[in-house]
């Protein structure tokens, strides 16, 4: 199996382990609607005669969890575009710069991470986000696939 | 003010239309305002030796507005207020004084010379401007309370009794449409023609019209009085895309308490703890509910689910006697308070408690703020709300280090107060909590004694460091088993340990782009702690009293994520009396208010209604409950409403609860219940718009606006939105066939392009590179947190012409015994006469501005001195003297800073400034940037405004 090859499975799995944290992050996001949801209905609207610290759970613990996984998950993508770069697969590295690009700005402007303060207002833009980046991911994890198996076609044929 | 004497008679309630037969529409309707001879004579008469002869007659902005006639109309009528202007109206405001208005025609001719609008003469000119023609007041009776009138004749109107299902509106298959409510009629009138005049901002909000029958009591108090919460809209389009069409917003500005101390503002209570509640959206039994089965059963208004009404409903447990459920205040009253059983407690309820956090390093110490607030807390001690004797006091003093009291109880024989130093700021050692939080009736005495002993403790301290986020950490980490407020008193910036901020000001950046990053918050640790003090019911309050910068965006993000306040005063020295004084007289009535603790507020709504969005400090636990660990009496809060489904009945409602412990300990639940009713034409939802409601909305959302996405972004939103407004009216409601080249705009919105204004010209909004970044940060925090009145002096101040003020004015009225206001002017500099004597007040500050030519016997009046270069500009106060004049004068002013009349909770005293015209240019420039109607800065004057505006809309 040549360099491409390996840098191609590598991208496949680094892209799939990306992949289940976006999914992550969109079930966690819905689970917070949910949560919404259920407390408009029967069972929570009774939170307003009682509030207890399990009500808190939801936005602030939520918040804190997801936070952690931000900066890997940018890393680790970052990563990857590093090494196209380096071995110098312009196709690879082009489709990458866009979500680099925002991942770096969102940093900078230090607005990268969940703010529990604003969670409520935000959900729907961080929903969106989540789904762009999932189809994204999703998109890219054919394309490397693609992409190893033309290069492990290449091998044959050397 | 145009009736500052009744806060609650502003609002007719027109909504209980079975009051007609006692107000009696037809007699009433005609007869003209009250009488305006009086008033013009005082104009004459007051004159005194004030204004030079050549001004003797008519001259001065007030007497102006008396000498041309008003036209018998006066306003024109919100349908509803005519039966009760004349009855309850009796003070100058509403008969208007429409010759006062610009009678040089639309804002877009030029200026004429400023002074020259005033002489003599002048006003002869049979008003342009002003207020409509009588005719429209018939109009407004016919059209808008004939129907009405006539719907009551058949009314029930004896006293409470069970009353049959109203089959009309309850119910309805959409199909059926039931016959239409006549609802506020729509007045278009001309904007550049008829201009804005201040006294409209004081007309109650448009009226909200229901169905007979609509309550179940038909209680006068069945609906929600503006007082407590306004509606944007007071007709509800019943579908989303009707109010995307409108381009308004649907929004309530909520306000649940009216005063700072109950005894000011007291709400019917229920005590016997028979809480009916609807099984599926939970609202409260109120007066829109229906009763079914004999009365065994109640319909939500909400959700329309049938619940059991409970066993002892109708049944006096104390007095083993059955009670009339008519009489039950829930079924009477839109407004009332609950004492909830043990279910609403998660724990018993807490006590009150302060922990008070001392800046004790050099700045505190040498501007005498450590000692005044000492002092206060000291004199303010019996004030603090303590009725069940459990309120508990804390005191951590901090410079570089933290110092901690204990504070022994008051029968202990060796009890004395100790203090501890604590330096390692990372991991606080927190000693004995017991004794640092003690219940103040067992510890008075000791608690007095340490207050007194405080200054000199630190009297010689020459420590510059604040480790102000580090003791807000050991401050939580004290009192969170408990729960209860942190009052942070500071004077300078916090520069070391937990928290630690910079001076990250940079004059160059001021009035440029970058400026909006200042106001952002420069570490992360004021929100996460913000949020972490939520979740243990502590609350935070900021005093901020630095001379340099101090960080007031990051700082206040605590109050603002906590249900508390931030409270700045910049520059503060207790060596000046009226600092002192104006703190000191602050903080006690801060102290001495009856706070909420572990409080909740929640909304509820007809099904197809949902809050959207919520403005204010407090933390959102989830998308539809508010979070204070104290609830304030002071602040307001805007809820956004989302029309999810097509409203099928004629009238919708709206239910806020606060659900909350009370400062003495009892848990209770105060429920609003708001019913507005519903249309399908945008005229109807234009003519029931509220202007000063759509301002506050739009306050809250330029402030969230300013924070996030900076300030022009912030102004340019709002220039954007009075544009589609205007454009919309005139696209749907074809305003452009009446008035050619003109603006058209409802009658009850027509300030709404001046408080836009304003609201762009606020200090916490305007561009320019003058204003430091704490002050704007500050302005924003006044601005998303105001009770409605107070915002809306803040955003257009109020001027009073006081040397010229009629003979009425500045003495008590003789019914209500309350002291009456001058009328108010404009904001322009077009109402000032060289010689004369005005209030400019915002409600934070206020201006005795005195002119150029102001007559030595004047300035001996009011000031007591003899020559104009005596007199003392800057921060002062009007000495007492003895004659007529000076008391009046003092009167005015201490009149307009009485909260209670007008229907909100304050503590605020503004500090009072005297300007010379000819005196000290920057204290001029400053009180002339209140003028809103006037060119400043890089801001636009009203004239160029609504060019601008004619321009954009009009094409
Ligand atoms: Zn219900």
């Amino acid at each position: 199996m040549s360099g491409e090859a390996w840098l191609y499975l590598f991208a496949v799995l680094i892209n799939a382990v990306n992949l289940f944290l976006q999914v992550f992050f969109t079930i966690m996001y819905s689970d917070l609607e949910w949560y919404v949801l259920a407390q408009l209905g029967t069972k929570a609207s009774e939170l307003h005669s009682a509030p207890s610290s399990s009500d808190y759970i939801n936005p602030i613990d939520l918040c804190n969890r997801l936070n952690t996984y931000i900066i890997p998950e940018a890393a680790v993508h970052g990563f990857l575009t590093l090494l196209f770069l380096v071995n110098g697969y312009w196709v690879a590295l082009v489709l990458n710069l866009p979500l680099l690009g925002w991942n770096i700005k969102k940093i900078l402007d230090n607005t990268h991470l969940l703010d529990a303060t604003e969670i409520f207002r935000k959900l729907n833009v961080h929903k969106k986000e989540s789904f762009f980046k999932l189809g994204f991911h999703l998109i890219m994890f054919f394309f490397y696939l693609y992409s190893m198996i033309v290069a492990l076609i290449k091998d044959e044929k050397a | 003010m145009a009736a500052p004497n009744d806060g609650q008679g502003q609002y007719p309630p027109p909504q209980y239309p079975q009051e007609a037969p006692y107000g009696g529409y037809e007699g009433q309707a005609s007869s003209p305002p009250p009488p305006q001879a009086g008033h013009a004579d005082g104009g004459k008469k007051k004159k005194r030796g004030y204004a030079t002869q050549a001004f003797e007659f008519g001259s001065g902005a007030n007497s102006a507005a008396t000498v041309g006639a008003p036209p018998p109309g006066g306003m024109p009528p919100m349908p509803g207020t005519p039966g009760f202007a004349g009855v309850q109206q009796p003070s100058p405001g509403y008969g208007g004084y429409p010759a006062q208005g610009y009678e040089q025609g639309g804002y877009g001719a030029p200026v004429p010379a400023p002074y020259d609008a005033q002489q003599p003469g002048a006003p002869a000119q049979p008003p342009v401007g002003g207020y409509q023609s009588p005719s429209y007041y018939a109009g407004a009776v016919a059209g808008g309370m004939g129907p009405l009138t006539q719907n009551m004749a058949g009314l029930n109107m004896g006293g409470p009794q069970q009353p049959a299902v109203p089959q009309q509106q309850q119910h309805q298959p959409p199909a059926q449409q039931p016959p239409r409510l006549a609802l506020n009629q729509l007045y278009p009138t001309d904007l550049l023609n008829q201009p804005f005049n201040v006294s409209e901002l004081d007309l109650p909000p448009p009226d909200c019209i229901l169905p007979p029958n609509a309550s179940v009591t038909q209680s006068p108090n069945a609906n929600c009085p503006p007082k407590y919460i306004r509606s944007t809209l007071n007709a509800v389009p019943t579908t989303h895309s009707l109010l995307k069409k409108s381009k308004l917003p649907f929004a309530l500005v909520i306000q649940p308490y009216a005063a700072l101390h109950d005894i000011d503002d007291s709400v019917p209570v229920v005590q016997d703890q028979v809480i009916a509640r609807c099984r599926r959206c939970r609202t409260y039994i109120n007066p829109y509910v229906t009763f079914l089965d004999q009365g065994h059963r109640w319909r939500c208004n909400m959700c329309n689910l049938t619940n059991d009404v409970p066993q002892a409903f109708d049944w006096d447990a104390a007095t083993q006697k059955s009670v009339n459920r008519w009489d039950r205040y829930e079924l009477n009253h839109s407004v009332v308070e609950f004492v909830a059983p043990q279910e609403y407690m998660v724990r018993p309820p807490q006590p009150l408690v302060y922990l008070f956090l001392f800046d004790v390093s050099y700045a505190s110490v040498s501007t005498g703020l450590l000692a005044t607030s000492a002092r206060t807390i000291l004199d303010s001690l019996s004030r603090i709300p303590n009725a069940d004797r459990r309120t508990r006091l804390g005191f951590i003093a901090l410079d570089s280090s933290l110092h901690y009291f204990s504070i022994p109880k008051d029968d202990d024989e060796n009890g004395e107060t100790s203090m501890l130093v604590v330096s390692d700021l990372e991991e606080p050692f927190l000693p004995m909590p017991h004794d640092l939080l003690v219940p103040l009736t067992e510890s008075r005495q000791s608690i007095e004694n340490f207050l007194t002993k405080l200054p000199e403790m630190f009297q010689n301290n020459q420590n510059n460091g604040s480790c102000l986020g580090s003791a807000l950490r050991a401050g939580h980490q004290l009192i969170s088993p408990l729960g209860g407020k942190i009052v942070a008193l500071s004077a300078s910036l916090p520069n070391m340990g937990t928290g630690k901020l910079e001076m990250r000001e940079d004059k160059k950046l001021l009035g440029t782009s970058k400026e909006s990053g200042l106001l952002q918050t420069a570490n992360s640790f004021y929100k996460s702690f913000a949020v972490e003090c939520s979740k243990n019911q502590v609350s935070i309050d900021m005093f901020l009293f630095s001379s340099q910068y101090q960080d007031v965006a990051s700082l206040s993000n605590l109050p603002r994520y906590t249900g508390g306040q931030t409270w700045f005063y910049p520059g503060f020295n207790a060596g000046r009396a009226e600092d002192a004084i104006k703190f000191a007289s602050e903080f006690s009535d801060y102290l001495s208010s009856e706070i909420g603790l572990e409080a909740v507020l929640r909304v509820r709504a007809s099904t197809g209604l949902r809050m959207s969005t919520f403005y204010g400090n407090f933390f959102n636990r989830s998308s539809d409950l508010c979070a204070f660990p104290a609830f304030p009496r002071d602040q307001c809060y805007v809820v956004e409403v989302a029309i999810d489904e097509s409203l099928q009945k004629q009238f919708i409602c709206l239910q806020a609860g606060v659900l909350y412990t009370t400062c003495n300990g009892e848990r209770r639940i105060r429920v609003m219940t708001l019913s507005l009713p519903t249309t399908t034409n945008v005229a109807d939802i234009y003519a029931s718009a509220d202007q000063c409601a759509i301002t506050t909305y739009f306050s809250h959302k330029a402030v969230e606006r300013a924070l996030g996405s900076g300030l022009d972004a912030a102004r340019d939103a709002l220039q954007s939105k009075i544009i589609e407004l205007l454009q919309t009216f005139k696209k749907e409601l074809g305003g452009g066939s009446m008035g050619g080249g003109g603006l058209q705009f409802p009658a009850n919105l027509r300030g709404l392009p001046v408080l836009f204004l304003g609201l762009i010209k606020n200090i916490g909004l305007r561009r320019s590179a003058q204003i430091p970044s704490d002050l704007r940060s500050a302005a924003l925090c006044l601005l998303s947190t105001l009770p409605l009145p107070l915002l809306i002096q803040y955003i257009y101040p109020r001027l009073y012409s006081l040397h010229d003020m009629p003979d009425n004015a500045g003495v008590p009225d003789p019914e209500t015994s309350q002291i009456v206001l001058p009328p108010p002017l404009n904001l322009s500099s077009e109402r000032f006469v060289s010689y004369g004597l005005y209030l400019i007040d915002d409600g934070q500050s206020q201006f005795i501005w005195v002119g150029r030519d102001a007559v030595p016997q004047l300035l001996a009046d009011v000031f007591g001195v003899q020559d104009r270069s005596q007199l003392r500009v800057g921060k002062g106060t009007i000495p007492e003297l003895d004659n007529d004049f000076n008391e009046r004068v003092r009167a005015v002013i201490q009149k307009s800073r009485d909260h209670l009349s007008r229907g909100v909770g304050s503590v605020t005293v503004p500090h009072l400034y005297i300007v010379r015209e000819d005196g000290e240019p920057s204290l001029k420039l400053w009180a002339q940037t209140l003028l809103v109607e006037d060119r400043a800065d890089q801001a636009m004057s009203l004239a160029q405004w609504m060019g601008s505006l004619r321009e954009k809309v009009v094409q």
